[in-house]
């Protein structure tokens, strides 16, 4: 069983509360705009299916998107309501609308624009879905002219993945790619690279290479070898990697042999 | 249910759609198609306008028969805008004018009227009203020079005329007249407004005509116009030359015989005889004001059309008849065009298009229609008529044809037609394309016969087959070149054939004016037969409720309300059995059902009664009715002498106040692949899998309490109920079940219990996991029984095997409708929920992942969780554009989905019907098992190809490498 059973009390005082909330004699007119903003610098490229929604229990409203930019909802009865606006490019904040007659809002700044419908205030919130709904944000306050109150535009919508294209770039991102490229200059520049030094740093150098324990991994078990004769990176990159273990150390005890025969 | 209220870590929420996957832009228009529809379009509420008076290209306009209003570029025919006039669906009818050389249209249905704007389809006014729109015209001379609206509205005992701002929207004077009348039409001349009423009583009305002054409204005249009973209903009287310099009224007596004709203003009218056999007469009168007072009056007899041409005289106001176009055989449609103060004529006929000038008889034009074999069959249309350089002239006529087409002719050319039949369907099915049960019967055969004939058989069959070996051969180069390169050849071929895939499917599409159409969805829903299937007279709905494929047969069956059915060939259209109206009982619905005699459809009569069925065709199962506005009611079929009759074995009432609002069956196709799901922990919670399921949420309206019931079908025996508060009664509430889960949406207002002084309000949606057990590894009461019963109560303490219910609810970020779940061929691909989201004209596909009611609350998920995928819960999910099934496409007024499996276990067909008409694939799971367009066949060859490269140009150089190392001194 789920556990929500509704308990009676509560299902009566929210019926109380519908009633206190159901249509009154007196309503207003509603009007929200987009506002040039980064995100939309021109609202009147906005595609027509744009409208907006006043939703709470037991009513609703749609207005669609006027030629000045704006929504325009009419005979809006007082309540509570949530104002989304959809739009088939840009995603919009959700809206907390309050329609108050004026009587019951104490103390709610009084709208003073001499308009028909000064009866009922107005009072607009940014809301957040899936939170509390007295969890309200920054007020919205009217725009200079009348009521009309901005809304806020989220951002862009977007519909589409972007598939992974072909790309040599992409391609060259990769690490494997990049350790293989700087392997194969390694590989092709390194011999020119000695032949050009002068004896003496050649010899240093090479002093250094035999201390350098990575030379002695790629060279092979025998540290004392030339380790330039046994640095079998072109093995290594043309992919005779299984092999070339057995062959480097068979390679390498010939080496020897043959250091030790020219000695 | 829970719904914490943290404030939510945005990063939660962008962490949930990491797991969507949204369409890629190349495969649209690839895997799927779009009829971009408005609906037929209707007489009076169509025409060419210039939205923008300095440019000179006009669009074409109207309010369709589903309520769409729209624009189309008449060059093309493609859709400019589009709008749902009242913002919903609604049933023919309307009002649509658009005020010469101005930038809007103002149109009315119901109690609304509105203005929009011509160019960009946005609101420029809307106003509502009490009482019903009666008609609505454009007041072209005005004080202010601008154009203002004239409506007419009905309220109770009262006929209200109202002139209103055209680009304000405000009522500038308003006239209240208190009687008994039936409103019919407004009009105006320079300088009046006339009001036509119904006066008197039902079949014996007279006219009454009142005038209005333009500036004030004030009653000025009231003018009755004695008919003699020939006005008999509202219909009766065709009214036009609105806004012509003379308007006048027209009704012809009860047999069609004589015209009378009122110049409004006027207390005499004036009688015209009528061609003999004239069996419907239509007026047409160009609508600017500067055009010459003359109006085509058009009679359709019953083997062809003829029409009359009369001109009245401005001074005297007499009428009188110029000339007539003759009585041609077949259909013609007669269109009025206007430039200055000249009216063309247009007809066009089956085999030719005519303008005529409505000065002279003299044909202006004159071309033969090129249309190949279809039959024009034009009903009505709308014209445009250009005088070119000297005598010549050219017209464009978009007609709108007995098929539901709309087509455009320019000169005798068919220029682009639009398929405006496929809108407003009611019902659609798939369809398995009848081809390759031919080699399953003859493999059936084979298998039943004795080895040796089988044998030969065999060997008869495949030297058989070798005829194709050569043209099979042949297709090979092609086949190969397409693969490479990436275009698929089969897909543009009409032939209707089976794929390996499985996404060459029929689907069988019944529309409310009572046409059937075949359309194939692996060739982007392309229209394979269309036929006339329901012969109820014009004005009554085909109200089609259920549709069934046959697949074994290829034949599928509609059957409609008032008893009419009719049985076609999926892949032809061909009538394989049709019953008319009458003969049969009404029926409520019709469900598929096993019977010894094979699965077929049984009819469900008014209020679920189930009519005696010959033995043999007694369904298996236990069938539930609708048995009254809020009965439920369980049905076995029992032997009686030679049939079988229905006997009740449950009944269901929902609790007392409560009103049946939805109930959601399993889909047919529902495999289950696994029958457990494996915890991060490695035990398993094994799912609840009652294929008798059925969940009905009722609401009571007083209080605002929904609750849903999970009945057992067999027993009707309640195995799981929920109640939830503050759901708004008047807002869409829909349910769907399938494998081991159902959900509910809804609109939620109410404090939550859990916590104090907690509100929420929005669309909501409830998800609840049936497990047979609360614990894991855990089979429940049952154990591993291979059998159950829903009957026998379990020898358990507890009694029967009640499932264990998971729920969890989750905000909306608004309302979705018509859900559907995904289909696939063994169930093993995760499922996605379809829905349509109303508000933004897209169907999504909530992924099954996302309304996980085991997420955890309040805390981040454990290892062993997170390895099941769950993420922590949060109470709000956005609808996020990309989950869309339909991207960016508009696609409007989706009234059902319905999923299909194709060969692919990834990929699920879907398909959307309602004003528009939509198609796709998903892949839930993504598309494992098929190459999506990112797999380049080229690259693919180019990559191999550049490693053998580098691998032959490296080699040589390795080797000499090696050897030149060897010989090397050590240095």
């Amino acid at each position: 069983m789920l556990p929500s059973i509704p308990t009676i009390p509560l299902a009566l005082t929210l019926q109380a509360l519908s009633l206190l909330l159901s249509p009154a004699a007196a309503a207003t007119t509603v009007t929200f705009s987009i506002p040039p903003s980064p995100q939309i610098p021109n609202p009147a490229a906005l595609p027509p299916s744009t409208h907006a929604t006043l939703t709470t229990l037991g009513a609703s409203y749609a207005a669609p998107l006027t030629v000045d930019n704006t929504f325009v909802f009419r005979n809006v009865t007082s309540g509570s309501y949530l104002a989304d606006v959809n739009c088939a490019t840009h995603g919009f904040a959700p809206l907390r609308v309050d329609v108050i007659p004026v009587a019951a809002a104490a103390g709610a700044d009084r709208n003073s624009n001499g308009e028909e419908e000064d009866d009922m205030s107005l009072r607009v919130w940014e809301t957040f879905r899936g939170n509390d709904w007295e969890n309200k944000g920054e007020e919205i306050r009217p725009v200079t002219a009348g009521r009309v109150f901005p809304v806020k535009v989220l951002g862009s919508k977007v519909y589409y993945t972007e598939r992974g294209g072909f790309s040599v770039l992409s391609i060259l991102k990769n690490p494997m790619i990049l350790m293989g490229l700087v392997s194969l200059a390694l590989f092709v520049g390194m011999p020119k690279l000695v032949e050009n030094m002068d004896p003496e740093t050649r010899a240093e150098f090479e002093e250094q290479s035999k201390k350098n324990p990575m030379n002695s991994l790629m060279g092979g078990p025998q540290p004392g070898s030339n380790p330039m004769g046994n640095f079998d990176m072109a093995g290594f990159l043309a992919g005779q990697g299984s092999g070339s273990k057995e062959e480097s150390s068979e390679t390498g005890s010939k080496n020897g042999g043959k250091k030790g025969g020219k000695k | 249910m829970y719904l914490p209220f943290q404030a939510l870590s945005l990063s939660v929420l962008l962490a949930l759609p990491a797991t969507v996957r949204a369409v890629f832009q190349d495969e649209v228009g690839h895997i799927d198609y779009h009829h971009e529809l408005l609906g037929v379009p209707q007489r009076e509420t169509t025409f060419f306008h210039r939205p923008r008076t300095e440019e000179k290209a006009s669009l074409l306009y109207t309010l369709s028969d589903l309520g769409v209003l729209g624009a189309i570029n008449p060059s093309n025919g493609a859709v400019v805008w589009r709008q749902l006039l009242t913002g919903n669906v609604t049933d023919g009818g309307g009002f649509l004018r658009a005020a010469e050389h101005s930038t809007w249209l103002a149109g009315a249905y119901g109690s609304s009227v509105s203005a929009w704007d011509a160019l960009t389809g946005r609101s420029v006014w809307a106003l509502d009203f009490n009482g019903e729109t009666k008609d609505l015209e454009v007041m072209e001379i005005t004080e202010g020079g601008r154009k203002d609206v004239l409506t007419l509205h009905q309220e109770s005992g009262v006929t209200v005329t109202r002139r209103i701002h055209g680009t304000e929207g405000h009522v500038v004077w308003e006239h209240r007249d208190v009687n008994k009348d039936v409103p019919l039409q407004v009009s105006t001349s320079s300088e009046k407004v006339f009001v036509v009423a119904l006066h008197g009583s039902l079949l014996s009305y007279s006219l009454n005509v009142i005038v209005l002054d333009t500036l004030t409204g004030k009653k000025l005249d009231e003018i009755p116009l004695g008919t003699k009973n020939e006005v008999q209903k509202p219909e009766d009287v065709m009214f036009v030359g609105a806004n012509s310099a003379s308007p006048i009224v027209a009704w012809t007596n009860t047999g069609n015989t004589k015209l009378n004709v009122n110049v409004l203003g006027l207390k005499t009218k004036q009688e015209f005889p009528l061609a003999a056999d004239t069996v419907e007469v239509e007026i047409h009168a160009p609508h600017t004001i500067q055009s010459s007072p003359h109006f085509l009056v058009h009679s359709r007899t019953k083997s062809g059309n003829r029409a009359d041409v009369f001109h009245i005289d401005l001074k005297s106001n007499a009428i009188t008849k110029a000339y007539e176009l003759p009585l041609l055989e077949g259909g013609s449609a007669f269109s009025t065009s206007s430039s200055g103060s000249n009216v063309y004529f247009t007809r066009v006929t089956d085999e030719e298009v005519i303008v005529t000038s409505s000065t002279s008889h003299g044909i202006l034009g004159r071309w033969p229609l090129k249309a190949g074999a279809e039959k024009l069959g034009a009903l009505h249309g709308v014209s445009e008529v250009i005088k070119k350089s000297g005598d010549s002239y050219a017209a464009r006529t978009v007609v709108v044809r007995d098929s539901d087409d709309w087509t455009q002719i320019v000169s005798g050319e068919i220029g682009w037609t639009r398929l405006e039949g496929l809108s407003g369907a009611v019902a659609a099915t798939w369809a398995e394309i009848p081809e390759s049960e031919d080699l399953a019967r003859t493999l059936e055969a084979e298998a039943d016969s004795n080895p040796w004939s089988a044998y030969v058989h065999r060997v008869n069959r495949h030297i058989n087959d070798l005829q194709y070996l050569p043209a099979y051969l042949q297709s090979i180069p092609t086949r190969f070149l397409s693969s490479i390169i990436g275009s698929e050849s089969t897909e543009t071929t009409d032939e209707v054939k089976r794929d390996s895939f499985g996404f060459n499917k029929l689907i069988v599409l019944a529309t409310k004016r009572g046409k059937l159409y075949g359309l194939n969805a692996g060739n982007h829903g392309k229209i394979v037969w269309s036929k006339n299937a329901n012969e109820t007279p014009s004005g009554k709905h085909w109200d089609v409720k259920a549709i069934h494929a046959d697949n074994a047969n290829g034949l599928v069956t509609v059957r409609a309300s008032e008893g009419q059915f009719i049985i076609v060939k999926s892949d032809t259209g061909k009538t394989v059995e049709a019953m008319p109206t009458g003969l049969f009982p009404p029926v409520d619905g019709a469900v598929v059902v096993d019977s010894n005699a094979g699965p077929w459809l049984l009819p469900i009569e008014r209020d679920g009664k189930l009519a005696d069925v010959q033995i043999g065709w007694e369904p298996k199962q236990t069938v539930v009715t609708r048995t009254s506005e809020n009965q439920i009611e369980g049905f076995r079929f029992l032997e009686k002498g030679t049939v079988a009759s229905a006997v009740s074995v449950w009944s269901f009432l929902p609790s007392a106040g409560q009103n049946i609002v939805d109930i959601a069956t399993r889909p047919q196709h529902d495999p289950i692949a696994s029958i457990g799901r494996v915890l991060g922990d490695r035990t398993v919670k094994y799912k609840y899998l009652n294929p008798n399921t059925i969940v009905v949420a009722a609401i009571n309206k007083a209080t605002s309490v929904l609750s849903t019931y999970l009945l057992d079908t067999v027993s009707g025996q309640v195995l799981a109920s929920s109640s939830y508060e503050g759901v708004d009664p008047n807002k869409d509430i829909s349910c769907t079940i399938s494998e081991n889960w159902f959900l509910c949406t809804f609109y939620g207002q109410y404090q939550l219990r859990e916590s104090e002084a907690q509100n929420l309000k929005g669309y909501q949606v409830v998800i609840s996991d049936l497990y047979e057990s609360e614990l894991s590894n855990d089979r429940g009461p049952l154990g591993d029984a291979a059998n159950f019963s829903s009957l026998d109560p379990v020898d358990f303490p507890t009694g029967p095997a009640l499932p264990s219910v998971i729920s969890k609810t989750f905000i909306l970020s608004g309302p979705i409708t018509s859900l559907a779940v995904t289909q696939t061929r063994q169930g093993i691909t995760v499922r996605h929920v379809l829905a349509y989201m109303p508000w933004s004209h897209s169907i999504i596909g909530i992924p099954r992942m996302l309304l996980e009611p085991r997420r955890p609350v309040g805390r981040d998920p454990q290892a062993a969780e997170q390895e099941e995928g769950l993420v922590r819960y949060a109470p709000a999910i956005e609808l996020d554009p990309r989950m869309t099934v339909t991207h960016a496409r508009d696609v409007l007024g989706v009234r059902d989905i319905i999923a299909a499996p194709a060969i692919l276990e990834s990929t699920s067909l879907v398909f959307a019907y309602g004003v528009d008409v939509y198609g796709s694939r998903t892949h839930p799971s993504a598309a494992f098992d098929i190459l999506g367009k990112g797999f380049s066949k080229v690259t693919l060859l180019g990559t191999v190809a550049a490693l053998l490269v580098g691998v032959l140009g490296l080699g040589p150089m390795v080797r000499k490498k090696q050897i030149n190392m060897r010989w090397q001194a050590p240095m």
